[in-house]
Formats: C-alpha cells, sequence, structure tokens
C-alpha cells in the first residue's frame, strides 16, 4: 500500500480510529510521519481527525504539502501498527485518557482494554476482583457463584495456610455446595 | 429555599469523628472509609454534561433519602455555596480539595453527625464515605458496605465481574475501596524515626498523606495511612493488611513515648510545657504553630500530663483553627493577621475553661 500523503513511498504506518461507529484509518510512510512530526511516542495519544483534517485542508486547498522530501525515504521499512483506541459508546480517546488518566464511561475498560491491562497490572495487586458484589439492579447474574467460587478457593488456601482447620472446614462445605449448584446450572 | 445557611446546622455541632471517644484514640485520631461507585450507562462526571450529571445528581439524591442512607441528611450543592463554604467542608474532611472547584451536578449529602456521608459527582458519580474517632476499620467497613448495599438495592452500579467496581481512574476499580487512618506520630518525628517508618509503610503498598488528604503535608505530626491497591483483594483483605501493619506502627509510636520518657525527659516536657505555655497564653497564632503546639499538647495529654484536658476538645481544635472554620465562627471574611488573633483567642478560651491538671 502506498503511502496516503506522498503517493510515492510504501506505507509503513497504518493508524486506525474507530469513533461513534465510524472508522478512520490513515496509512502513511514514515518519512511523511516525520516530517509531519508524528513521533513513535506522539502516536500513542494521535489525534486522528486533526491529522486527516490537516491532510484534507491541504489537498483541496491545491497546495503541495510542503516541507516532504521523498527522496531518503527507504521502500522495505518494518511495518508498525498504531492503534488509536476510542470509545463507541462516550466518545473517549486515548488522548484524552494519557491527558486525563481518567475513563469517559464504564464502557471504556472494553475500548481501552490492551492499555489498560499493562497499567491494572503495575497499579495493583491482582488483576482480578474478588471483593465484593452488587446485589440489586447492578448485579451480573450468571457470572456471580463463579466469582464467589474463586473467593472462596482463596480464603480456603488461606486458611489452611494459617492451619484454621475449623474455618477451613466450613468454607470447604461452603465451596462444595457452590460448585454443585454451578454444575447443575451448566447444561 | 430557606434564608438561613444549611451549614450553620453544622457549624455548632461537635465534629462527631473527633468528638466521640474511639478504640486507640491516643495515637489513631480517625478512621475512615470511602468506596468509589458510578451508575452504568452514564458518562462519568469528567465526561457528563449539566444535564447528565443533574440526572445523576437527582437519582443519587433521592435513593440516599428514600433509602435513609445517612441519617439527617444534609444536602449542598457546591456550585451554590461561596468559596468560605467550601473550604469550611473541607476543613471537616467532609468533601475532597477537587469537589470544592465548580463541576457540573456536584452535590454534598451528609448526616447531621457528620460521621457518613456521599459526595455526588465528584471524580466518580458516588464517593459512600464513613468516618469514626479511633482506630476501627472492620466496624467501618461493616457499617459503609451495609450503606453501600442499601444503595446498590436501588442504583444499578457499573460493575464487571473481572474488574469489579468500575472507576473514572483505574488505580480505584476493583473494590473502589479506599480506607485510612489518621495517626497521631509525635515521638517518632522527635526521636527521627519517621521518614524510615514512612519508607518500610510505602514499601508495603500503602500511601501516607497530611491532615488534608492528597498534596498536603503532614505538619501537626499527623499522618493518614490508606490503602493504594483496590484490585486483586477482597474489602476484608485490605482491611486486614491496613490493620497489621497500623498495629505495628501505634505499638512503635508506643515504644518511641516510652523510650523518650525514659531517656530524654527534660527534652520531651520542654517540647510539651512550651506548647501549653503558647496555646494558653499567646495573642496571636499563626496556623502552622497552632497545629504543632495542639500537637505538643496532645502528646502531653497521652502521657497524663494534663489530667484535665480531654483530648477530644484537643482533636477539636485541630480543625476549628483552620482558617474556614474561623471566618465562620466571626461570620465575615477576617484578613491573616486577623484570623491569628482570633485563633489564639478561640485556643485561650477552650483551655481556659478545661483548667489545668497539671
Amino acid at each position: 500500500m502506498l503511502c496516503e500523503i506522498c503517493n510515492k513511498n510504501q506505507a509503513s504506518i497504518h493508524i486506525q480510529e474507530i469513533v461513534k461507529g465510524q472508522k478512520h484509518s490513515l496509512h502513511i510512510c514514515s518519512s511523511c510521519a516525520e516530517k509531519k512530526g508524528l513521533s513513535e511516542m506522539a502516536l500513542q495519544g494521535i489525534n486522528i481527525a486533526e491529522i486527516l483534517y490537516k491532510i484534507s485542508t491541504n489537498v483541496s486547498s491545491g497546495q503541495d504539502i510542503p516541507d516532504l522530501d521523498f527522496a531518503d525515504a527507504s521502500p522495505d521499512e518494518k511495518e508498525e501498527v498504531f492503534s488509536g483506541a476510542s470509545c463507541e459508546a462516550c466518545g473517549w480517546n486515548t488522548d484524552k485518557f494519557n491527558k486525563t488518566g481518567r475513563l469517559g464511561c464504564a464502557k471504556c475498560y472494553a475500548a481501552f482494554k490492551d492499555i489498560l491491562k499493562e497499567a491494572l497490572k503495575n497499579m495493583h495487586k491482582g488483576t482480578m476482583h474478588v471483593g465484593k458484589r452488587p446485589r440489586g439492579p447492578g448485579a451480573p447474574g450468571s457470572d456471580a457463584p463463579m466469582l464467589e467460587i474463586m473467593n472462596l478457593q482463596r480464603l480456603l488456601d488461606e486458611h489452611v495456610q494459617r492451619e484454621e482447620y475449623e474455618q477451613a472446614a466450613k468454607v470447604r462445605d461452603r465451596l462444595k455446595a457452590l460448585r454443585e449448584q454451578a454444575g447443575e446450572a451448566k447444561p | 429555599m430557606s434564608a438561613a445557611n444549611p451549614l450553620d446546622a453544622l457549624l455548632g455541632n461537635p465534629v462527631s469523628w473527633l468528638a466521640d471517644k474511639g478504640p486507640d484514640e491516643d495515637i489513631a485520631i480517625s478512621s475512615r472509609i470511602r468506596l468509589a461507585r458510578n451508575l452504568a450507562d452514564l458518562p462519568f462526571p469528567i465526561n457528563a454534561d449539566e444535564a447528565k450529571a443533574r440526572q445523576v445528581m437527582a437519582a443519587v439524591g433521592a435513593a440516599v433519602n428514600r433509602l435513609q442512607v445517612v441519617d439527617t441528611p444534609l444536602e449542598f450543592e457546591i456550585n451554590a455555596l461561596p468559596a468560605l463554604d467550601r473550604a469550611f467542608l473541607l476543613e471537616r474532611r467532609l468533601v475532597s480539595k477537587e469537589f470544592c472547584e465548580d463541576g457540573p451536578g456536584r452535590m454534598l449529602v451528609v448526616g447531621k453527625r457528620e460521621d457518613t456521608g456521599v459526595m455526588v459527582n465528584e471524580e466518580d458519580h458516588l464517593r459512600v464515605q464513613a468516618m469514626c474517632s479511633g482506630f476501627a476499620l472492620p466496624e467501618l467497613w461493616d457499617k459503609i458496605s451495609a450503606m453501600d448495599d442499601k444503595l446498590s438495592s436501588e442504583l444499578p452500579f457499573a460493575f464487571d465481574p473481572e474488574l469489579g467496581y468500575l472507576t473514572s481512574c483505574p488505580t480505584n476499580v476493583g473494590t473502589g475501596m479506599r480506607a485510612s487512618v489518621m495517626l497521631h506520630l509525635p515521638a517518632l518525628a522527635l526521636n527521627g524515626q519517621i521518614n524510615a517508618a514512612i519508607q518500610g509503610v510505602n514499601k508495603l503498598g500503602l500511601t501516607v498523606r497530611g491532615l488534608f488528604g492528597e498534596g498536603s503535608d503532614c505538619t501537626g505530626h499527623l499522618y493518614q495511612i490508606s490503602n493504594q491497591s483496590t484490585l486483586g483483594e477482597s474489602e476484608e483483605q485490605i482491611v486486614q493488611r491496613l490493620c497489621t501493619i497500623i498495629r505495628q506502627i501505634i505499638n512503635h509510636e508506643k515504644n518511641a513515648r516510652e523510650k523518650l520518657l525514659s531517656t530524654r525527659r527534660e527534652f520531651l516536657l520542654d517540647n510539651i510545657g512550651r506548647a501549653y505555655g503558647l496555646l494558653r497564653y499567646a495573642y496571636t497564632l499563626s496556623s502552622n504553630e497552632a497545629i504543632n503546639s495542639l500537637s505538643s499538647l496532645r502528646l502531653g495529654v497521652d502521657m497524663g500530663m494534663f489530667a484535665a484536658v480531654d483530648i477530644s476538645m484537643v482533636n477539636e481544635l485541630f480543625v476549628l483553627t483552620q482558617p474556614a472554620h474561623l471566618q465562620k465562627h466571626a461570620k465575615k471574611q477576617l484578613e491573616s493577621a486577623e484570623r491569628d488573633a482570633l485563633r489564639a483567642e478561640v485556643v485561650r478560651d477552650k483551655l481556659k475553661t478545661s483548667g489545668h491538671g497539671g
């Protein structure tokens, strides 16, 4: 695929962003990227709309894109993929997340899953919730027993480690009952 | 709306989480737990417009009242409050610094005793909080968990089976819980062990902050110790871990006090005696002077040097001598010099009435 800016070099950087269900993509060569001031770092929090806007205004006004020199572009650059994620539900994007450190809505956790995965590992003691669950309308029905089983398994291990056998036995019985219940529920 | 300022209802009240008796009150001033919760299907406050934020405010306000989540609730819309009133709420630790700034749909619902409350549209839709005197995290967890159960019976909280309660900042995801205890550690500070203690606590994955939370310094040897991680451990495990470490710090402080008394008695008594003299007789007191002297007086009271001085009164003075409290007391804006004079007067009056047991 040729670079969408110079139409000359092989495109080696592919940027994709989905905003409110609409997919925008841009394929450019590393030379044009550099000329546009897009380092790898900058691409992490890229605003594709702005780039597309800049390119389209340059083209539609009939001007040449200035300051581009394609002479030294290498044709066999390593392919790199940058994905500027955004949340379909609320429009939050990587840029906003990087700037504020916050997410825009509950669904952002799915939209930014890849970025969050590493970050959560560094922030917390674990990557899986083992605490309480909502009881009312927010309660996730079918997942509930599975989580409790995990929780209890952990508690059981702790009791055994501390040689608290009486408490361990109680937890074991509860676990057994839950596992049977979960087994029955499955088809 | 009535003409009377609803904040006046709080002004005359003793702050229950400071005035009540609590376990280990000689070193632990207060315990506090807050839970971050969000309503599913509505954008987090940082991404919400006025209409959406007010929708959250209405839903949470109605649920808190109907379900009696806090006793005798008082409601304050933050944007409608003058800066002084916001600072007053901050000094009583009912709101965070961030919450004091204008923001769509920001509302505080607080129980009249000020030991329970909900901040609406802070960083998250709900910040449920409970506070008490002394060192009592397990009891406080039971209390706030019950508040949370009531709320979740009506409000659909954003929850994911893997990640737990979903919060605006990923540092709170999971339990959404921050539990903290405010410790008074003057002896560890006087014998130079405090920095080592703080480093140790940090290494164990806990955070140490000053009296007024994030970004505040540790004047008056007051340290807030809280959990950092919210994912991968249950609430009970977090509370247990905090309790174990805080118990150790309390013991260190006790040992340091005994050691100071036996090896550097004169130095210790001089420090406390000078502080009492300043508080009892000075006619101007700066904010830092007051906090640091109150800290020394508190140590003296704990060590039995001032039988007639009540420790709850000393605790309350930490808050009553703050700038916004002084100005609410005077019912007008005060310049810095006027505040220093009034601060000295307030402290003198309190100490005069409680006498001196020697």
